[in-house]
């Protein structure tokens, strides 16, 4: 195993490099923005392998590989769990992370944080409204110096249908502001069991209306509320990421106990108010399509209707545990090249 | 890098006070796919070859600081890395023998954005296939034999 990961460590960091070379002549670190749908993937893909069998800088030099010439792959991070000394990271890693990120032809997009309304106690009464502002805008503030535009703002939650905590307007309000200054798009992820015909999707669009939040306050949808069949493989390797898994559990496996999925065409009054998706995957064929989630017809909805953003991939299939993350996320990149018409 | 294993098997050994062995440490890195604030880990129990080990006699180090367990309650602002094993120190004046060594280790987590306590759920066996079984979801117990050397 050891051996395995050595040879992808140094064959990754020297390809990278290498192609980090020609990358700087052509300015990469000021490369303009092509508007559309753009390609990009979380480092939560790599969860069972990173900090075992690969760093951190093996997972950028990974994620790096997925661009063409002159294309930088977007990146999504959590926070708590891939920022060394995190919530106070030194200038030492800041500096590192900035050279990664040029070395790797990365772009910080999504910053993955936590509103712990559970900090001290899971009974209520939990996080008060101004501790809870605090803890958003020390990660505010750390995102906009990694370079993160869009945070995957996770919130608290009260109960089986995942309502946030009812102080979440409130403490929200307060950092629209410190948002708007530090440049960061502060967006709830949509995930199953939720779906986008629900209470909690009007609630958010009420307030996002309402206040004027966009684009500082709005949504980030995971495809898990599309999906619409279960893998060929059969059993699942991992619970969705921010569910309770396993059978019986709400809402486990990625949104099939869940009830009928949402069909795509219910995003389309949602677009306005969505910065970044959650590319979710769970099962690549050899064809490398995806076999789980309408993909073919997300997408074509994106491009039709010019949504400009991330769309970073984030798997969570059965063979993650045996190292299969890899190839799959490589495997999405290609059918996501072919349905961007990159390919 | 860490031990695919949870429990580590690198660090394993007894520890000195006064030039007495005075316990014995043994690393465990998280099962969870997030670094959690200390406050937010609902404890850690040690059992070795059938003798267990109450919270009070087990301290924990993580960033190169020792904690009780009861301390880390309080502890709001500093996070256990999922990069960095948890060194758990067991109090058990004599040592255990060099040789090998049953052990079993239960810890769980509270989840914000999870509707239930997860503190009050009974602990249960981890899968053989550790990370993909829960992901830390739930208080559980993993268990391995590893070597003790000194």
């Amino acid at each position: 195993m050891e051996k395995r990961s050595m040879t992808r460590k140094t064959f990754l960091q020297t390809a990278a490099g290498a192609v980090a070379v020609t990358a700087f002549s052509r300015g990469a670190s000021a490369m303009a923005e092509t508007p559309g749908p753009k390609r990009g993937v979380c480092i939560y893909s790599y969860s069972d392998d990173i900090f075992k069998t690969v760093t951190l800088e093996d997972c950028l030099a990974a994620a790096g590989d997925l661009g063409g010439e002159g294309q930088e792959i977007g990146l999504d991070i959590l926070a708590n769990s891939h920022i060394e000394g995190y919530p106070n990271p030194s200038d030492a890693w800041v500096r590192k992370w900035h050279d990664m990120c040029a070395k790797y032809r990365v772009k910080p997009v999504e910053y993955g944080h936590w509103v712990e309304s559970k900090l001290y106690s899971e009974k209520p009464p939990w996080l008060g409204t101004r501790e809870s502002y605090d803890m958003l805008v020390r990660d505010i503030k750390l995102a906009n110096r990694l370079g993160f535009t869009c945070g995957r703002t996770k919130l608290g939650v009260m109960d089986g249908q995942l309502t946030p905590v009812s102080n979440w307007r409130e403490f929200i309000k307060m950092a629209l502001p410190v948002a708007e200054k530090y440049n960061f798009r502060m967006l709830p992820e949509i995930h199953s069991p939720s779906r986008l015909k629900s209470k909690m999707i009007d609630d958010y669009v009420d307030f996002i209306q309402k206040e004027k939040t966009t684009p500082w306050f709005g949504l980030n949808i995971d495809f898990s509320v599309f999906r619409n069949r279960r893998s060929d493989g059969g059993a699942q390797g991992g619970p969705p990421a921010d569910m309770a898994g396993g059978p019986g559990g709400p809402g486990g496996r990625g949104g099939w106990e869940a009830g009928e999925p949402s069909k795509v065409e219910e995003m389309i009054p949602l677009l306005p108010y969505v910065h970044c998706c959650h590319a979710k995957f769970m099962e690549m064929n050899d064809n490398c399509e995806e076999t789980t989630i309408p993909y073919p017809e997300i997408v074509k909805m994106l491009v039709e209707h010019k949504w400009n953003g991330y769309l970073v991939s984030e798997y969570e299939g059965a063979d993650r545990n045996s190292g299969g993350a890899f190839t799959a996320v490589r495997k999405h990149h290609v059918m996501m090249r072919r349905l961007l018409g990159e390919a | 890098m860490l031990e695919k294993e949870i429990i580590q098997e690198t660090g394993f050994r007894n520890v000195h006070r006064d030039g007495q062995i005075a316990g014995f440490q043994v690393g465990y890195r998280s099962c969870y796919y997030r670094s959690v604030w200390l406050s937010m880990s609902l404890g850690f129990d040690v059992t070795v070859d059938g003798e267990k080990f109450g919270r009070d006699r087990i301290a924990v180090t993580v960033g190169g600081k020792t904690y009780t367990q009861e301390e880390m309650k309080k502890i709001g602002d500093v996070q256990w890395s999922i990069a960095e094993a948890a060194i758990l120190t067991v109090e058990k004046p004599g040592g255990l023998k060099p040789g090998l060594h049953e052990v079993e280790i239960g810890w769980g987590h509270a989840a914000s954005y999870m509707p239930m306590e997860f503190g009050s759920m009974p602990r249960r066996l981890q899968s053989p296939n550790v990370d993909a079984a829960m992901h830390g979801m739930m208080p559980f117990t993993e268990k391995r034999t590893i070597v003790l050397v000194v």
